[in-house]
């Protein structure tokens, strides 16, 4: 009877292990079988092909982002939600949550000319949301735009300025 | 050889009690399928596992909750069933209740947001949610009567 069981269980088991393999190799959303975990790496990211487009376009650290930041030609774009952008954000940044894309996106065009630089960032390494917007941005026609993978938390831990609005 | 044992009332609550937690895990399963990225950085929030299991995590763990919930609805090994879903509500508990001692805030990913936004996800909520869930559960691991809606019968069902 418990073998029975043992058994049984092993063929769900392996039932939902062949269907996910298949599923996973198959499905165009599926995933590599190691993603790339290390925040000593760079950003996370499950799939680091999808993100290959935007690597290239990486701020190593703060001061990098600082040193653009006051040089005063670069238009910072955070990518977060409204409310952490509320709770602090780097000074003169422009707020573009990602799922506010599409709304506000035309109001950025008729601003912003598709040369002026821009930066993003999100929460730091473990958030994947600047580098989707810079490849957003830059379908919509942006050809200048870097990443800044540290983020708000990298800014801050710098000690550099804050806005709030 | 003896007659069947007659379906009594209890099978009735029996075969309830599958549906409702065997539906549960294919919902739960369905959002995680569809966006594997998205439950794997979900897994990688819990800051519990190891770099390289991550993806294998976010891989495989829909795939168990959907075949395991799918064979309860149907009665495919229903017990063996109920032990995999058994196992995995308590383990989804200790992981829950790790992350809550050490007071780091995850998100759970366990349902898709059209539900979650029903109710104040706290890590408090989960554990009531997985306590119920066992509740429901446990039972059909070590229910001895014969069952409802079976679809073969095997000695250990």
């Amino acid at each position: 009877m418990v073998t029975d069981l043992i058994k049984q269980s092993v063929v769900l088991l392996g039932t939902a292990l062949v269907l996910a393999a298949a599923a996973n190799t198959v499905s165009p959303r599926g995933i590599p079988w190691q993603g790339q975990w290390d925040e000593g790496q760079g950003v996370v990211t499950a799939d680091q092909a999808a993100l290959a487009p935007t690597l290239d376009f990486e701020i190593p650290d703060a001061a990098a982002a600082h040193r653009l930041h006051v040089g005063g030609q670069v238009l910072f774009v955070d990518s977060r939600t409204t409310a952490d952008y509320r709770a602090g954000h780097i000074p003169g940044a422009l707020s573009l949550p990602l799922g506010e894309f599409d709304r506000r996106i035309d109001a950025l065009r008729s601003q912003y000319a598709p040369d002026h630089p821009i930066v993003t960032y999100c929460s730091g390494r473990s958030c994947q949301d600047s580098h989707i917007l810079a490849q957003r941005l830059f379908e919509a026609g942006y050809d200048n735009i870097a990443v800044f993978i540290d983020g708000y938390p990298g800014w801050t831990a710098e000690g550099y300025p804050i806005g709030t609005p | 050889m003896a007659p069947p044992e007659p379906l009594g009332r209890l099978a009735w609550i029996e075969l309830l009690a599958r549906w409702v937690v065997g539906l549960l895990f294919v919902l739960a399963s369905l959002h995680k399928i569809l966006q594997p990225a998205v439950f794997a950085q979900i897994v990688y929030s819990y800051q519990l596992f190891p770099d390289f299991s991550i993806n294998l995590i976010a891989i495989f763990l829909p795939f168990v909750e959907l075949v395991a919930g799918l064979a309860l609805i149907f009665g495919i090994y229903p017990r063996a069933a109920a032990a995999i879903v058994n196992a995995l509500l308590v383990a989804f508990m200790l992981i829950i209740a790790f992350n809550l001692m050490r007071g780091h805030e995850f998100d759970c990913g366990c349902f898709p947001t059209f539900v979650t936004r029903l109710f104040a996800e706290s890590p408090i909520s989960m554990l009531l949610r997985n306590v119920i869930l066992l509740a429901f559960s446990l039972p059909l691991a070590f229910y001895r009567g014969r069952r409802r809606g079976v679809l073969f019968r095997t000695a250990a069902s």
